[in-house]
């Protein structure tokens, strides 16, 4: 008879010893598992990443979700080039960028109320800024997706052909052009640093986690500066000669008529986007030409070539 | 040369931006658009992209030369520390990247390694700047978890603009192939602490001369002994020519039938029947071997492979590699095995089955007939019902009622008279001997 309340043990059966069950058989454990035989075990089923329709669409995913470890010095001082180049960039834009023409000025005084369509643009430039700033701080991609996409949402509008600034007003065309060509290739600065941001932090965590070891480092991120300052000004050079291609067809065309060149520099569509357009077919027509040429891979052979004797 | 998907995006927003630019006649789209391909094509003129494609050929028909003038001249040489090793074990890799280009290079190198191996020291990913005409060695160590054929290689290297917009790749063949053994476990000590002292008719010393490696005694020349066997020094003291005899070892056939079949493959990848008997196959193989037992193998899958009975350590590093080569495929029926055996072996040779002794209805008349010819029959039956459960690939119904099933399987077959254990996956494959045997 069993006592309520009494030992489980058996050692009033054995003067003292202490008989213990044995360890449970993995049959009689199997026995007391408890859950309906049709559910299947959650680490049962593999984990399978099923990409997302914009990852299938890019190729992967668009936001990396690496976890990355605190900034080292060579990241910091992305973030604070990036910092830098975001003011100026939003100060541009605010400069470069006027808010007639676009949707929510069209908005704001079809309800009457004039002011909402600059408040909405205000917004739009500091939302771009807000979302950059907490992006590159806190190294995240997703707030620097959506600062990209608001610095170019705020410069969609109808324009009239010539180029118009609200904010300020340069009466010297070529300092327009320069500051419109300033504004472009902030912004691509802009993408590009806060990319790095992203980049190198990547690389930094996977040095530090032992995946990737870097053979010298300084070597390696000085060919990167070296390309954060030429490459923004072979950009702005290819794109002053773009936006000043009426001056330099009239130029040209200028040796052979005076009175054609003088017709050309008073054209109203080379002076509008469309000339713009033109002057970008020329300019990628001749890139093109060097590309069919080979002319990068013959310089490239040459140079690898050249050292052989 | 390879578009990066930042270039990708890079350039679909630019022709976008264009051409939204040209609708809206909108300046600042234009000029954006306008800067962001100028970014574009001095980041493409400076890798050199136009090397490929202005060549009008396919990718598939360019010579490695044509692959890019930047990679061409690069080459590498690896070495490994061992052409062989146990599982578990490691190897030291060595790679040696040489750069014969005048120029320096930021180089990405990865040296592709097997999906199973784990870098237990360094990286075989670096990214370095490799000056003109210098060369670099990267060092790390691998471990090897799991047995097999393996092979090192290629080398891949990237090389890619500041930016990462556009990168191109090459793969250098240089490949070294090495073996990983399937462990062994130490199967001595167990079997002296066990009550009986020999559980197989091994290599026994039976007190006749003959060909063997212990001496027996001394006996006078007979014209044809071979000249090697006259021991001089009794000659000197004797002063007549005497020979050294050896004692003759009877060396008994041991059969190692390994079930390498598809369905001994069912479970984890580091933790099936085919690994376990794989490992146990080994570490009898060793344990006999060091008897001066003859050892044979045969492994049965979608073909059966057979490794002739033989004795010494080159015999085991036959065994070793078949064992390591073991690939899980096919469904042979045990007796097709047995049938293709049973005229070949000595009859009370001990056979020993590693198998899982599942999906194989066969099993039953397979043993019947071994022990019909009165084979001493031990079956290692690593269960992959275990493998599974414990992996909870298999819910409670379905593992008791193919633990049920095996049960009776097995006890029929101890009715045969076969020794057979069913091998936990905790359990040391000593132990597992010890219990098929009743010790």
């Amino acid at each position: 008879m069993v006592q309520k309340g009494a030992s489980s043990d058996t050692s009033h059966l054995y003067d003292g010893k202490v008989v213990r069950s044995s360890a449970p058989s993995r049959k009689a454990l199997a026995a007391k598992m408890t859950g309906s035989a049709n559910t299947i075990p959650k680490d049962a089923i593999p984990e399978v990443h099923i990409p997302s329709f914009v990852e299938s669409l890019f190729g992967g995913p668009l936001v990396p979700k690496m976890k990355f470890l605190p900034a080292d010095k060579m990241v910091q001082t992305l973030q604070m080039a990036s910092g830098a180049v975001m003011i100026m960039l939003g100060v541009l834009t605010y400069i470069v960028t006027p808010v007639s023409g676009t949707a929510w000025f069209w908005f704001g005084e079809t309800i009457g109320v004039e002011v909402l369509g600059l408040a909405i643009h205000l917004l739009l430039v500091l939302g771009a800024i807000g979302c950059g700033f907490w992006g590159i701080i806190s190294r995240d991609s997703r707030f620097l997706l959506i600062s990209y996409v608001l610095f170019i949402v705020v410069s969609f509008r109808f324009a009239a052909s010539k180029v118009s600034f609200e904010w300020l007003s340069f009466d010297d065309e070529l300092l327009q052009k320069i500051a419109l060509v300033a504004y472009a290739v902030l912004l691509v600065m802009y993408i590009e640093l806060t990319n790095g941001v992203i980049r190198f932090s990547m690389l930094d965590t996977s040095i530090r986690t032992g995946e990737v070891y870097v053979m010298n480092v300084k070597k390696v991120l000085t060919k990167y500066h070296i390309s954060l300052v030429i490459t923004p000004i072979i950009a702005a050079i290819v794109a002053i000669t773009t936006l000043l291609f009426k001056d330099v067809i009239s130029g040209f065309v200028g040796i052979f008529s005076e009175v054609s060149a003088l017709r050309l520099e008073e054209s109203v569509e080379l002076e509008s986007v469309y000339g713009v357009a033109l002057g970008t077919m020329i300019v990628f027509s001749l890139v093109a030409i060097v590309f069919v040429a080979d002319i990068p891979g013959r310089y490239q052979k040459m140079r690898e070539g050249g050292s052989s004797e | 040369m390879a578009w990066s998907r930042k270039s990708a995006m890079f350039g679909s927003l630019a022709i976008a931006l264009y051409l939204l630019g040209l609708t809206l006649r909108n300046h600042q789209l234009v000029t954006v658009a306008v800067v962001l391909m100028s970014f574009l094509t001095w980041a493409a003129l400076r890798a050199a992209h136009a090397d490929v494609s202005a060549s009008g050929r396919r990718m598939e028909e360019r010579s490695d030369e044509e692959a890019g003038a930047s990679l061409s001249r690069l080459e590498a040489m690896r070495k490994l520390s061992a052409a062989r090793v146990f599982e578990d074990g490691t190897l030291d890799i060595t790679l040696k990247v040489q750069n014969m280009s005048p120029l320096s290079k930021v180089l990405e190198v990865r040296d592709s390694l097997p999906e199973v191996m784990r870098i237990k020291e360094g990286a075989n990913y670096i990214l370095m700047e490799l000056g003109p005409r210098r060369e670099t060695v990267i060092e790390y160590t691998v471990e090897c978890p799991l047995r097999g054929f393996y092979t090192v290689g290629p080398v891949c290297i990237r090389i890619q603009d500041s930016f990462g917009l556009f990168h191109k790749e090459k793969e250098l063949h240089v490949y070294d192939d090495f073996l990983v053994f399937p462990k062994t476990e130490d199967l001595k000590d167990a079997f002296v602490k066990s009550k009986v002292p020999k559980i197989f008719t091994g290599a026994v010393n039976i007190r006749n001369p003959g060909p063997g490696s212990e001496f027996y005694n001394l006996r006078e020349y007979i014209a044809g002994d071979p000249m090697k066997s006259i021991n001089w020094p009794a000659y000197g003291r004797t002063g007549k020519l005497m020979v050294n005899e050896r004692e003759r070892d009877a060396v008994s056939d041991i059969i190692l039938i390994l079930d390498s079949r598809a369905v001994s493959e069912t479970g984890p990848v580091s933790r099936n029947s085919l690994v376990y008997g794989t490992r146990a196959a080994a570490s009898l193989a060793s344990f006999f071997l060091s008897r001066r037992d003859s050892v044979g193998l045969v492994s049965y899958a979608d073909e059966i492979i057979s490794v002739d009975r033989d004795t010494g350590k080159k015999q085991l590093y036959v065994i070793l590699t078949k064992l390591a080569g073991a690939m899980a495929r096919g469904s042979t029926p045990l007796q097709v095995v047995t049938n293709r055996i049973l005229p070949h072996i000595n009859k009370g040779s001990p056979i020993i089955i590693l198998s899982c002794l599942e999906d194989d209805s066969t099993i039953v008349n397979a043993v019947r007939d071994l022990r019909a010819r009165d084979f001493d029959t031990t079956i290692l039956t690593p269960s992959s019902l275990e493998f599974e459960f414990d992996a909870r690939r298999l819910d409670r119904t379905g593992y008791e009622v193919l633990k049920t099933e095996r049960d009776i399987l097995i006890s029929e077959l101890r009715g045969l008279g076969a020794f057979v254990m069913d091998w936990e996956p905790d359990m040391l494959l000593s132990t597992a001997l010890a219990g098929a045997r009743g010790f």
